[in-house]
């Protein structure tokens, strides 16, 4: 930690706010968050893509990320899960890369030679896509398999937070325990929308081959941490900015069944979940709490039906939310002014009783004025507290 | 049920073989090849846009009319161009630098497409330079332009800016479109307007166009 005058200044407000309410642990926070109750303030989680980390690391004058979560007050930590030990991911000449399904990426900059310069993994092409019959894409050798990691570290990763901090199993972005987000990559976005209409038993192949890889990765991964995980996140994008992408029916004939049978291993173990989708789920969320799930996470409030007042109250005695934060339009374009008054909004609708956590609806993206950052973490200790 | 109605139906329904054949049927009755379109094809594809905007189908269903637009266009379009019909509009569409996503975008191009218009689709990662130059030689009634993320977004602002260089401007509507994308967004750059779906991006364009 830098401990110049600037810095010092610029730390100061939270420094202030956090010693006056806080009182516990970040992990008996987050966990009573979760169980509905209200402890001393409402948990904090921090999604930031890695520039926005870097750029706010360096304005707080912290030496490292880690430092800066624990100067931000940020009860979570994440876990990113066992090592992969596979054969190296193959690379091609083109410049793309396999991943863990077989599906080539590559690396796509936006922004080039501005100061909002970044990159994404992106899907370059998608092995199944152009396959016609269930018995070409029988034929795919590249599923993959839980015999490709190494469980033997994950327990001592998570004691290194314990018992501190709260951590999540949070899995990679791109590899996330999950059954829709694997089948668009492995047969495109479009096909695998169409297959759902036109081709149920490629539909069901495929997402067979992914929940058999999940169910028996999580369950190795549960055993060899013996407790160490606090919470398990899972993520499938089914929203969309006006509405669902699918339709409850839709969801309910393809994906229900194994989405309970993730939460259900999880519970097996004592772990409460969290699950992730971006957009507009509000109709799917009677199905999510039926199934047992814990913890909606993202809550993107310009999505059409995701006001977090509402959720709140319709469904905040038997779901707990995690996220609210607009990461679209007020954090990248409005004023600190903006950002106070959303968190205030959020924290005022949704933390009476417990079971809101707040954090952005997604990763604080690269175009977020540094200003915004520092009003949205001051404005979570500011109204935050019970 | 007559044939034009059965078009609409199929369409609604997403059958692209269906439609594809009775298109096909149509054509052999010497319905005129207008017709089939707008009392056919269009109806349908209005009728799933509504659904779509009131949450009773979805991307799915909505990718489904698109196609089978498609199909039925494959049949109709070299007709419909043989008879001097004159397209509803030009439309180039594209995804901006720096994104390579494009479900929506393709839906949006599609159901122009099966709309009566002439689209040139430009795909994906695409330069302001590449969105400026097919304006340019195309000299389309309308520039689309779509993103996914809020730092890729921003890409549309030099599209703006090039157009303006190069005295295109004033030449083109621009409609842009995308998740992270608001009217206030599209005031900010200058846009003509935005849309937050496909249907809605229809409507708005005939509008301009005064259709």
């Amino acid at each position: 930690m830098k401990e110049d005058k600037m810095f010092q200044d610029r730390r100061a407000r939270i420094n202030e706010l956090r010693a006056k309410n806080e009182r516990m642990t970040c992990r008996e926070r987050a966990l009573m968050g979760v169980k509905h109750q209200e402890p001393d303030r409402v948990p904090i989680d921090n999604w930031m893509v890695p520039e926005i980390q870097k750029k706010t690391t360096e304005y707080f004058g912290c030496d490292s990320y880690d430092e800066l979560l624990g100067f931000l007050g940020i009860d979570f930590r994440n876990n990113y899960g066992p090592s992969y030990v596979g054969q190296s991911f193959k690379k091609h000449p083109d410049g793309t890369v396999e991943d863990l399904w077989g599906v080539k990426r590559k690396t796509v900059v936006y922004g080039k030679g501005t100061a909002h310069q970044g990159s994404y993994s992106e899907v370059a092409e998608s092995p199944l896509e152009k396959l016609k019959t269930l018995e070409e894409i029988k034929k795919y050798d590249h599923w993959a398999s839980p015999e490709w990691w190494d469980y033997s570290k994950v327990k001592a990763d998570c004691m290194v937070y314990h018992p501190k901090y709260c951590v999540i199993n949070v899995g990679d972005r791109l590899d996330r325990t999950s059954q829709l987000k694997p089948m668009m990559y492995l047969r495109g976005m479009q096909q695998i929308f169409i297959d759902m209409v036109m081709n149920p038993a490629i539909v069901e192949f495929i997402r067979d081959r992914i929940i058999e890889y999940f169910v028996a990765y999580n369950h190795r991964v549960f055993k060899s941490v013996e407790g160490e995980i606090d919470i398990f996140m899972m993520g499938d994008d089914i929203g969309g900015q006006t509405g669902p992408m699918l339709s409850l029916d839709m969801w309910r004939k393809y994906f229900k069944k194994a989405f309970k049978t993730y939460i259900d291993i999880a519970h097996q173990y004592r772990i409460p979940v969290m699950y992730h989708s971006c957009g507009d789920v509000k109709q799917f969320i009677p199905d999510f709490i039926e199934c047992g799930l814990d913890i909606l996470q993202s809550c993107q409030p310009k999505a059409t039906n995701m006001d977090i007042k509402k959720l709140k109250q319709e469904f905040g005695k038997d779901i707990t939310f995690q996220g609210g934060m607009d990461i679209q339009h007020v954090l990248p374009l409005g004023k600190p002014e903006d950002v106070k008054a959303m968190a205030k909004y959020a924290l005022d609708s949704a933390k009476k009783g417990g079971g809101y956590i707040i954090c952005t609806a997604h990763n604080i993206q690269i175009d977020t004025p540094i200003e915004n950052v520092v009003a949205l973490f001051e404005a979570y200790h500011e109204y935050g507290n019970y | 049920m007559d044939i034009l109605t059965s078009i609409e139906e199929a369409v609604l329904k997403g059958k692209f073989d269906e439609v594809k054949n009775l298109t096909q049927q149509a054509l052999d009755q010497k319905i005129p090849p207008n017709d089939i379109l707008n009392k056919g094809l269009i109806q349908g594809l209005e009728k799933v846009g509504k659904l779509f905007e009131c949450q009773e189908i979805f991307v799915p269903e909505l990718l489904m009319a698109g196609m089978a637009m498609k199909e039925a266009l494959t049949i109709l379009r070299p007709i419909l161009e043989k008879s001097d019909i004159p397209p509803v509009g030009k439309l180039v569409i594209g995804t901006v630098e720096g994104d390579v996503h494009d479900i929506g975008k393709n839906i949006v191009s599609m159901i122009f497409s099966g709309s009566g218009f002439q689209v040139t689709d430009l795909g994906i990662d695409v330069s302001a330079q590449k969105f400026v130059e097919t304006v340019e030689k195309e000299k389309p009634d309308v520039l689309a332009l779509s993103s996914l993320y809020t730092p890729t977004r921003l890409a549309m602002n030099d599209v703006m800016r090039l157009l303006k260089e190069k005295n295109l401007r004033n030449q083109v509507k621009v409609i842009i479109g995308g998740a992270p994308i608001d009217q206030n967004f599209a005031d900010m750059i200058g846009a003509d307007g935005f849309a937050p779906d496909p249907p809605s991006a229809v409507r708005k364009v005939m509008g301009w166009l005064g259709k």
